[in-house]
């Protein structure tokens, strides 16, 4: 039975193996096979097909390419941006700032970066990315013309890099003269991180996480406060005198200042705020104000736009016009008008066709011809007693037959 | 007579109503007070006025009062309670499948059937439609014979 069963089985594949050699139909079937026989995914439309290669040129294609691209530039917009100022990237902040790149399909995080966007502009910059951008432009038929447009260039990023170092450098001097008085008096732990933080400056620009941490103003209880107090004032007094334009300097000057005002007012057995939490507003409300400055002012415009009223609504003209005399009235300045005792809403009536002002004319006709004839039955309207045929035949004093004409 | 909402008997303080009511919808309920469709339907306006009044002002004009007699006659009034729809003192059609869109006539079955029509007619007017259409199904719209013309 199952020898039997196999047997029947074969045939048919028999059949199907050999396509080409059959009738005319089997044509169609031939020409399927080289047009479009395997099921590709094309990662922009987010869907299956057996187009090959025209799918690229299909205009359904086109638009969702072109909404990828620019959804895309619109991230790059962000990171552009921090190339053209670098700013130093809080821990806290890291998570937020990673993006994922479509040519490379990978997660461009921001873990280990001390300033924002440094791991994207590098590998936005890198020949791997820049490999697959093309193979990308190729696959799915972006136009080779904007390649610049998703990556950065060597110069920018040189001279991104430039813009670091400098910003390291004036951090790292505004360190120095910070903790300079320090080094005699504290423990041999402080010292470590100043001088690694001088030793790696030139070398490299990524890993400082022992920096991120004396920034955020963490300082140790390790310190006498009277020299301490004594010294600060002068030296956060410096760095603000200095004028430096960087805002990392200027938090530090401010986290150095809230420590030290801290220190003469109150600590932590006064109970009084502990420094970090002053100064990381400040520093947030920074850090917020640069990277969300568009997105906030984009929002406000939506708000803005949603309270309007839709300028096409039903009688906006008169309901302007109307609100504009209200105001006037309030304020005195225009005497509250009695309206016109023949005023009438616009209004469509049951059995008019047509514009609704001739409703309003056909109806003030139809009151004048009313108030006409009223007029004309008054005239004519005098009760007079039915005199019967008879009587006046008659001329006897008989009982009136009818009544009273109505 | 409703206690709630305001009742009207003079020409002037129809108009003044109509004028007042800016990018809200009116509803002015044309009728006798101690008819009992009427009442039923006052009724109704009364426990929504509030529900509705972010976007709709309910006013009653007393059909009996000499005064009003115009506007009886310029918006054809013969089946009472009618109501009739403002939007910034232009007036609103709605299409219920009856023979007459120009107003409602009639009472509503429940509060939230005139809370559905005076939001679609709301809703019409923002988007700067004169005419909209009746949300409510056929069943719960009332009927009546509408004679013609000269009649």
């Amino acid at each position: 039975m199952a020898e039997n069963w196999r047997g029947e089985c074969s045939n048919p594949n028999a059949k199907t193996l050999v396509p080409g050699k059959q009738d005319d139909s089997s044509k169609k079937n031939k020409k399927k096979k080289e047009t479009g026989s395997q099921f590709e995914f094309c990662t922009v439309c987010n869907l299956n097909h057996d187009q090959g290669q025209r799918h690229k040129y299909f205009p359904s294609h086109k638009k969702s390419l072109s909404a990828c691209l620019s959804r895309f530039e619109s991230k790059l917009a962000d990171v552009r941006f921090f190339l053209r100022n670098p700013a130093a990237l809080r821990p806290e902040h890291a998570s937020r700032n990673r993006f994922w790149c479509i040519f490379c399909d990978v997660d461009v995080e921001e873990l280990g970066s001390s300033f924002a966007c440094s791991n994207a502009i590098n590998h936005l910059s890198s020949v791997d990315h820049l490999k697959s951008l093309k193979h990308f432009m190729w696959k799915y038929g972006g136009g080779m013309d904007r390649l610049d447009s998703f990556r950065i260039l060597d110069a920018d990023v040189t001279k991104w890099r430039k813009k670091c170092a400098t910003l390291k450098k004036e951090a790292a001097l505004s360190e120095d003269r910070c903790h300079g008085p320090l080094s005699g008096l504290s423990n041999d732990i402080h010292r470590e991180p100043n001088i690694g933080i001088v030793d790696h400056f030139e070398d490299n620009y990524t890993v400082y996480p022992l920096k991120s941490s004396i920034l955020n103003g963490v300082t140790p209880l390790q310190y006498n406060t009277n020299e301490q107090q004594i010294l600060y004032p002068e030296i956060a007094g410096g760095p603000n005198a200095g004028s430096l334009p960087t805002k990392l300097v200027s938090s530090n000057a401010s986290l150095h200042s809230a420590d030290d005002s801290n220190g003469v007012e109150g600590n932590v057995h006064s109970g009084a705020a502990p420094p970090w939490l002053d100064s990381s507003e400040h520093s947030l409300v920074d850090y917020n104000i640069k990277s969300f400055s568009v997105n906030v002012a984009s929002h406000s415009n939506k708000l803005e736009k949603s309270r309007k009223l839709n300028p096409k609504r039903v009688g906006a003209a008169w309901a302007e016009k109307r609100k504009i005399e209200m105001e006037l009235e309030k304020r005195g300045e225009i005497a509250k008008k009695e309206c016109d005792s023949g005023w009438l809403p616009n209004f469509g009536r049951v059995w008019q066709s047509g514009s609704r002002k001739e409703s309003r004319r056909e109806f003030e006709m139809e009151k004048q011809t009313l108030l006409k004839k009223e007029t004309e039955s008054e005239i004519s309207k005098e009760i007079q007693p039915y005199i019967s045929k008879r009587i006046v035949s008659s001329h006897q004093p008989f009982v009136m037959l009818g009544g009273v004409k109505l | 007579m409703s206690y709630v909402l305001t009742t009207l008997t003079k020409k002037r303080e129809v108009d003044s109503v109509i004028r007042d009511t800016i990018d809200k919808v009116l509803v002015l309920r044309f009728g006798r007070a101690s008819d009992a469709e009427c009442m039923q339907l006052d009724d109704i306006l009364a426990k929504s006025a509030r529900e509705v009044s972010k976007f709709a002002t309910v006013a009653l004009v007393d059909i009996d009062s000499e005064d009003v007699q115009v506007y009886v006659k310029y918006f054809d009034i013969t089946l009472t309670p009618s109501s009739v729809f403002f939007f910034n003192a232009h007036h609103m059609k709605m299409d219920c499948g009856t023979a007459d869109h120009t107003k409602w006539i009639g009472a509503f079955r429940r509060k939230q059937d005139f809370i559905d029509v005076v939001e679609a007619n709301y809703r019409g007017a923002m988007k700067g439609k004169l005419i909209v259409n009746c949300p409510l199904p056929p069943e719960r719209i009332p009927r009546y014979q509408l004679l013609y013309k000269d009649m």
